[in-house]
């Protein structure tokens, strides 16, 4: 077989073994919409329309906050040494998991948390959503301001915004013609995937959502917990709408890009010198101010003996909690994460390799889906095969997730690796297979570190795989926090969230290290 | 008139520019030559105010009798053209061109107008709606040279514009610089390390990372 | 000098051990070197430290390693047993043994998922308190497929403050109600706790007791229930947040109210708040009580799946968890708490007293009220969600 062809095969076996479980999944989730009598009981459920609002509301705010945070911060702060600051404090924020950071921001601001004791100010932010689109918004734009920054290290960028800039426009106004305008088509993925996100998640909805009626991601959830069949159906079915609202609110966002289009595209000529430095630091203090807030109410929490309301700090501090805390499921994390991070990697590696790129959307597909289905599909695999419970099948669902996330960062940097390099590389007879290893890798290896870190922390962020999979036998750090957060014990809510916290921080520090290191000598991997 | 004076950059290592001064008249082109790495374009990009943080520098820049280095970029009314063309990917030519037309031509028919007239100038007819990532090296050097020049800027600074251009192209597009720039009637300071670009009658200062 | 009268009586007591029948002897042989998951739920750190005791005594007494599957809710294992009898999984279950309760037994049972008839023939079945609800689960009867555990009764927690009378049935709650309005709720359903206090307000309002022993009738449902509605429809304007939101969970509950948010809690553990009191998780005026009535009680209990791969080391940990032993220290309510299955008349002495000891200190004690058919539960759930599901 020729090396193109191997390389082919090799990807679609690779890409085959990973996803196989979406066909089963999606055939289960896809039959209630064919049963009028469940969409009739769906229309009769009263909570229906509350979720729905709910569901809205929380997506809006998520979207369009994180969208125009990242904005904001990107127009007001690059290229720099604000930026470099910037860019320098997201590994840890990035890592924060969403469960720990929503826990710290509850204890932050709930009616009776830190900031109603210190000012008496009460937000009633989980009612329709409004708190948890808040909170998705700041988190989200640490990812979209991540992604971000990985397209803007070209030496042509900056020398574009001076161009602008000679021209007479000022800074804002220069990067938003020349910079945003370019910007925004290359971040449509990670915007599709923070929809996505918003529109399903359940655990973060749990601590900060509504409750009555909950989003729409957490009524699909009750109703597939649940043993009568019909609310099963019902929850299958809401999951699929889940998916059409997202294919809905992509169109609206095309939608409204290409009108903006005609517009940044015409041109008055009227040129302003506004600059909107002073709100872009001000936006990345205060989002880098939450952050740091939410994990020193979790370490506050954690060593607590004794807080109640009002007091400003707890009544002792002690360290019996940490002592008796649980050090395994880090351990089990840990291993989990590598495995699947490392494979996640060489199956990225192989697609992006031997693989069309018009194929990503499909590949891209469990970022859109609600996780339940999926994973039930998985699990009859694994029960089939038996290999439930080991491993190697834990580490193979983690793949699902895994994956999609580290091509969603890996995939940009292919594209946009020179191909004169490769085509250089050829004339010197080399295979397909050398170019890879002694070309492309070492050129690649921030995307490729940085995709690793994303892949680490996705797996260890996962509850649903971790615990069908493993039927129950691993316990990681999210697997022990999801279940104490159904208990009333603030403590060991916080010192596992703060264990959840741990692991993606070292390794998105690890890689940041790694990357200045192989680009010190290298000025031109930067 | 364009006038330097005492301007020296250093950055952590070395100092690249000592005490340079000079003036241009309208209508002069003032070429800087020198090996690469000799801190030429560094020059450049202190003139335009697009130096990096890494380099200190000292030194005042004066242009029709007002100061600009304490002006932000977009205030110095200075263009410059670099290497690369730098065509905005995601505009067409016609809006390449149209975000350089100052402000005081008002209306979309007035401000098409002036547009191709410019492209005519260069003949370039009809490339209006072309994207920029479909035209060849020369045109969008040209296109490139318009832009800048279509912002009436009161100098203008050439980084090297000539060097990615095979030999044909290249005195072709110089000529075609040096008229526009004529019909212009403003100061320019080009740098390059290929004698050729030198402009008959110019005058030359080398650089050459020490004293000159 | 009182452990070492319990470790004597233990040891006594294990010479009568040896009049066992012989499979049980044959049952422990098979255990000695099995692994045994046990699937609980995982949200109350008290439990688990508990159960990490029970696992390292079954490693000592009898070679059994337990592995505890720690789980947000039994659902997930309930789910996780019927994906494995769809792929057709008949031995080696990943659950060997569940810690379950009411709906998902019944759930599990008329799957014919379960093991059957094995709990009577346990050795510690004899010190069962045959007058409490140990043969049945929310009125379905267990055929030996559930050993019971602990008992539970649903009550409500205050502080005790020194104005403050707590309710002592339904009229006085709505009038408590309306003299602080907005500091009373109950958990939302279809959460456990808060559907077991619905039925309880149903069980001392409605006019047809009877008709709760049955599954629910729907040509009667209105009748039977219409009580209920009209109360909760007087009640809710003078909940929190008016009845428009209510706390997702019990803890969340035990939260607002040591933060003084809420001045009632709802509880299926009354020993529970002794345990809190000790974690510094409640103040120490916190009392549990009870309408005058009765609350509604019930019975937990752990069942073994049939396909579940280790049977001889879950029975032996069922009957473990059954022992004296074990009953006197989960009773503890600085270790959890959880009242007793055991009748402590039948127990020598000095474990008699011993289980008899164990009694929460803070808790005004109520008589049982017996749970309705299991069928209501659903019922209920269905019509509270469609009346006050959403805003």
């Amino acid at each position: 077989m020729s090396n193109r062809g191997l390389q082919r095969t090799l990807a679609l076996l690779a890409v085959g073994c990973v996803f196989a479980p979406l066909l089963p999944g999606l055939v289960m989730m896809a039959k209630p919409m064919l049963m009028p009598d469940i969409w009739r009981q769906l229309w009769a459920d009263n909570q229906w329309t509350g979720a729905l609002q709910a569901t809205l509301y929380s997506t809006m705010i998520s979207v369009g906050g994180s969208l125009t945070l990242c904005l904001i911060l990107l127009c007001g702060l690059w290229p720099g040494a604000h930026w470099q600051r910037l860019t320098s404090r997201m590994p840890l924020l990035l890592a924060l998991p969403h469960v720990a950071f929503a826990s710290g921001f509850l204890f932050m601001l709930s009616d009776n948390g830190w900031l109603a004791r210190l000012c008496g100010v009460s937000f009633h932010l989980d009612e329709n959503g409004v708190g948890l689109g808040i909170l998705l918004a700041l988190k989200e734009c640490w990812f979209l301001l991540w992604i971000a920054s990985t397209q803007l290290n070209q030496q042509s960028l900056s020398q574009q915004l001076t161009v602008a800039q000679s021209l007479g426009y000022g800074p804002l106004q220069s990067r938003m013609r020349v910079l945003v305008a370019q910007l925004l088509p290359r971040l449509k993925w990670a915007l599709l995937a923070v929809v996505a996100y918003s529109l399903s998640v359940v655990d973060v909805a749990i601590i900060l959502g509504p409750s009555n009626p909950p989003t729409l991601a957490v009524l699909a959830w009750q109703w597939l917990n649940d043993a009568d069949p019909q609310r099963v159906a019902m929850g299958m079915l809401t999951s699929m709408l889940l998916v059409v609202m997202l294919v809905i609110f992509s169109t609206v966002g095309y939608a409204i890009w290409r009108l903006s289009r005609r517009c940044l595209g015409q041109f008055s000529g009227k040129r302003h010198q506004l600059s909107i430095l002073p709100l872009a630091l001000g936006s990345g203090f205060i989002m880098t101010l939450t952050g740091v807030a939410a994990i020193a109410m979790l370490v506050l929490w954690s060593f607590a003996d004794g807080w109640f309301y009002p007091a400003l700090l707890p009544d002792a501090f002690a360290l019996s909690g940490w002592q008796a805390a649980e050090l395994s499921p880090l351990i089990t994390t840990l291993v989990l994460a590598l495995a699947s991070s490392l494979t996640g990697l060489l199956v990225v590696v192989l697609w992006l390799e031997g693989g069309s790129s018009r194929f990503d959307l499909w590949l891209a597909l469990p970022l859109f889906l609600p996780a339940l289905p999926l994973v039930a599909g998985q699990y009859q695999i694994l029960l089939v095969m038996e290999q439930d419970e080991s491993w190697l099948g834990v580490i193979w669902s983690h793949l699902l997730w895994v994956v999609p996330y580290m091509l969603l960062v890996a995939r940009p940097a292919w594209q946009q690796f020179d191909s004169r390099l490769t085509i250089t590389a050829q004339t010197f007879g080399w295979s397909p297979w050398k170019i890879l290893c002694w070309v492309k890798l070492p050129m690649l290896i921030r995307p490729l570190l940085a995709a690793l870190a994303v892949g680490f922390s996705v797996s260890v962020a996962q509850y649903l795989p971790t615990l069908y999979a493993g039927a129950g036998r691993f316990t990681s750090v999210t697997t022990e926090t999801v279940a104490l957060s159904s208990g009333g014990d603030p403590q060991q809510q916080a010192i596992q969230a703060l264990l959840q916290m741990l692991l993606p921080a070292i390794m998105f520090i690890a890689m940041r290290q790694l990357s200045s290191l192989f680009t010190h000598y290298r000025q031109g991997l930067r | 008139m364009l006038r330097v004076q005492d301007c020296s950059i250093s950055n952590a290592t070395r100092s690249l520019i000592q005490n340079m001064s000079f003036t241009v008249s309208p209508g002069e082109v003032l070429t800087l030559m020198g090996p690469s790495g000799a801190g030429k374009s560094t020059f450049l990009s202190w003139m335009i105010g697009a130096l990096p943080a890494e380099f200190s520098f000292q030194g005042e820049l004066w242009l029709n009798k007002q100061r600009r280095d304490t002006l932000p970029t977009a205030r110095r009314n200075i263009g410059i053209l670099f290497q690369d063309a730098l065509l905005f990917a995601h505009l067409n030519v016609g809006q390449n061109l149209a975000m350089a037309l100052p402000a005081t031509i008002k209306g979309r028919e007035q401000r098409q107008y002036y547009v191709e007239q410019a492209l005519a100038n260069a003949q370039l007819t009809h490339f209006s709606r072309r994207d920029p990532a479909t035209l060849s090296g020369g045109e969008r050097a040209r296109v490139s040279v318009l832009r800048a020049l279509l912002a009436k800027p009161e100098a203008l600074l050439l980084d090297e514009p000539f060097s990615r251009l095979d030999q044909t192209l290249r005195e072709q597009f110089r000529q075609f610089v040096w008229q526009q720039v004529e019909q212009q009637a403003i100061p320019v300071v080009l740098v390059t390390h290929d004698p050729q670009d030198i402009p008959t009658g110019g005058h030359i200062i080398t650089v050459n990372g020490s004293d000159y | 000098m009182r452990l070492l009268t319990l470790l004597l009586s233990l040891v006594a007591f294990s010479f009568t051990a040896f009049a066992q029948p012989t499979n049980w002897n044959a049952l422990r042989q098979q255990a000695n070197g099995q692994t045994v998951y046990f699937n609980a739920w995982g949200g109350d750190p008290a439990v688990n430290s508990y159960l990490d005791w029970v696992a390292s005594e079954m490693k000592q007494q009898y070679g059994v390693t337990v592995k505890v599957v720690r789980l947000a809710d039994a659902a997930d294992a309930v789910k996780r047993i019927q994906s494995e009898a769809a792929a057709g999984r008949k031995e080696n279950g990943s659950v060997d043994l569940l810690w379950v309760n009411g709906e998902n037994f019944r759930t599990l049972k008329q799957a014919g998922l379960l093991k059957e008839g094995w709990a009577w023939q346990l050795p510690n079945w004899r010190y069962v308190d045959q007058k409490k609800p140990v043969r049945e689960d929310f009125s379905q009867p267990t055929d030996g497929a559930e050993a019971p555990w602990g008992s539970a009764q649903l009550m409500l927690i205050g502080n005790e403050q020194a104005d403050m009378n707590f309710p002592r049935s339904a009229a006085e709650l709505l009038a408590f109600a309306g003299k602080k309005p907005g500091k009373l709720s109950y958990p939302r359903p279809p959460d456990f706790t808060g559907t077991a206090f619905i039925e309880q307000l149903l069980i001392v309002l409605t006019h047809d007791s009877q008709a709760l022993r049955l599954p629910p009738d729907p040509t009667t449902f209105k009748q039977v229930t219409d009580p209920l509605w009209e109360y909760l429809d007087k009640l809710h304007p003078l909940l929190w947040r008016e009845g428009k939101a209510f706390p997702p969970t019990p803890a969340r509950m035990d939260r607002m109210l040591a933060d003084g948010e809420l001045l009632f809690s709802v509880t299926f553990n009354p020993a529970h708040v002794d345990n809190l009191i000790d974690r510094k998780l409640l103040p120490k005026t916190a009392q549990a009580f009870g309408f005058a009535q009765g609350m509604l009680g019930n019975v937990h209990f752990v069942t073994i799946p049939a396909n579940a791969r280790a049977q001889a080391g879950a029975q032996v940990l069922a009957n473990f968890l059954m022992s004296p032993q074990a009953q006197i220290r989960k009773a503890t309510p600085a270790i959890w708490g959880d009242a007793t299955i055991l009748d402590s008349t039948t127990l020598p002495a000095p474990l008699n007293e011993q289980l008899d000891a164990q009694k929460p200190v803070h808790q005004q004690a109520v008589p049982y009220l017996a749970e309705p058919h299991a069928a209501w539960v659903d019922a209920l759930e269905k019509e509270w969600l469609q009346r006050y599901g959403a805003k």
